[in-house]
């Protein structure tokens, strides 16, 4: 059986959402009254100001309650600040190399299993390594990269640890201290690296001319 | 015999220069961030303590809190809203989410019962740091009737939501609403809050 239909009362509907301005500047409303105001606000010519005002004020009712936290809580928020920096520094320079006009590709299984690619700039005389599958190592080694020039071969940095059981992309490396001529090797080194290669590459990358 | 004087707005008490250090923030600048670190932290812990009731959950919040202030600050436009307040509502949002978030509420629900005493609204006035921005504050909140005092103070500092306020308080959802928005043009009338 169904009800019968009991119409709403208008006005109500139209001033109903308004009234909710003060509680939604204080966080007094759930999920999704909280999103239905939000789109009341996006229509209505009063409530931002409104909202904005209700906004201030409680500030200040913050500001009241102000106390000073410990000292350490500083240092903590700058470095946390520092690192997502540098790790946008570090990916903006590897957008860069990877969009260089001349960005070279070389990219081969490894004998270890899994794929490494290398992005390289000679202009820029830097590099970017990635690879898929490469097998996780124990903790006690590292995948490091060299420049292999006539001169023998250069460290170029460590692979990220590859987690175990995936076969996920390792997080790019970019390296700097690329020479015209060189190639990009891979060792398995004693965690931490080391100076020169002790073991066989798994992959030697050859960049195009 | 002195004239009174209208109580200073925010704007003039030196919230222009914070507007601007966010504005810096937006674009990156560390050390701008430092200087709203500086400027900011207190109040934000403050808050974020206020309404946690817990030092080290206050101190993880604050820490989300600044770091979502240096991610976001390049939306923060001065012409819509002052940056303290722009911080502060990033704050109490933060806050407000740890506490409806199940885990802390058992959490909380365990030490109010051993505090066996419930929120209760004027404490504000014991507990706040004896500043003139918390005397300002107190004395617009004695403007206020007692259940739009009541009903601020219990969604402001104790992050509750309007439904938990009307529970609390004993009255109906409409009156809440109706008196927390009452309530907030009166105080901010009274504080001269410039928006």
């Amino acid at each position: 059986m169904r009800l019968p239909r009991i119409p709403l009362p208008r006005v109500r509907l139209h001033r109903a959402p308004h009234v909710l301005a003060g509680a939604y500047a204080l966080d007094a409303l759930g999920a999704a009254e909280r999103a239905r105001f939000e789109l009341h606000l996006a229509t209505c010519r009063t409530c931002p100001d409104e909202v904005r005002g209700f906004a201030a004020t409680a500030a200040e009712l913050g500001l009241a309650v102000a106390v000073t936290p410990p000292l350490a809580l500083k240092g903590r928020v700058l470095a946390d600040v520092a690192a997502l920096e540098s790790a946008r520094a570090v990916d903006a320079e590897i957008a860069e190399l990877l969009s260089a006009p001349d960005a070279l590709v070389a990219s081969a299984a490894t004998s270890a299993g899994g794929t490494a690619t290398v992005v390289a700039s000679r202009r820029a005389a830097a590099m970017v390594f990635t690879s898929v599958g490469l097998p996780a190592l124990p903790p006690a080694s590292v995948y490091e990269l060299w420049f292999i020039g006539a001169g023998g071969a250069r460290p170029a940095g460590l692979v990220p640890t590859v987690s175990p059981g995936t076969r996920q992309g390792t997080t790019p490396v970019l390296a700097a201290g690329l020479s015209s001529g060189d190639a990009v090797g891979v060792t398995v080194e004693p965690a931490g690296g080391s100076a020169a290669p002790t073991t066989s590459p798994i992959v030697v990358l050859t960049l195009p001319a | 015999m002195e004239p009174i004087r209208p109580a200073p707005k925010a704007r003039e008490r030196g919230g222009a220069d914070l507007d601007g250090l966010l504005t810096l923030v937006g674009r990156r600048d560390q050390a701008a961030f430092e200087g709203l670190y500086d400027r900011v932290a207190a109040p934000v812990f403050g808050l974020i303590r206020r309404v946690l009731r817990d030092s080290a959950q206050s101190e993880e919040v604050t820490q989300e809190t600044l770091l979502e202030v240096w991610r976001t600050a390049d939306r923060f436009d001065p012409a819509r809203g002052a940056a303290l307040a722009w911080v502060m509502t990033i704050a109490h949002r933060r806050a407000v989410d740890r506490v409806r978030s199940e885990a802390a509420a058992a959490r909380r629900e365990a030490r109010a019962t051993s505090a066996a005493a419930p929120v209760h609204a004027d404490e504000v006035a014991e507990a706040v740091e004896s500043s003139l921005e918390a005397e300002r504050v107190n004395r617009c909140l004695d403007g206020l009737t007692e259940l739009q005092r009541e009903s601020i103070t219990l969604a402001y500092y104790g992050g509750y939501s309007y439904q938990q306020v009307a529970a609390a308080l004993g009255v109906a959802l409409g009156t809440v609403k109706t008196r927390i928005r009452g309530g907030l043009k009166r105080l901010r009338d009274c504080l001269g809050v410039s928006w």
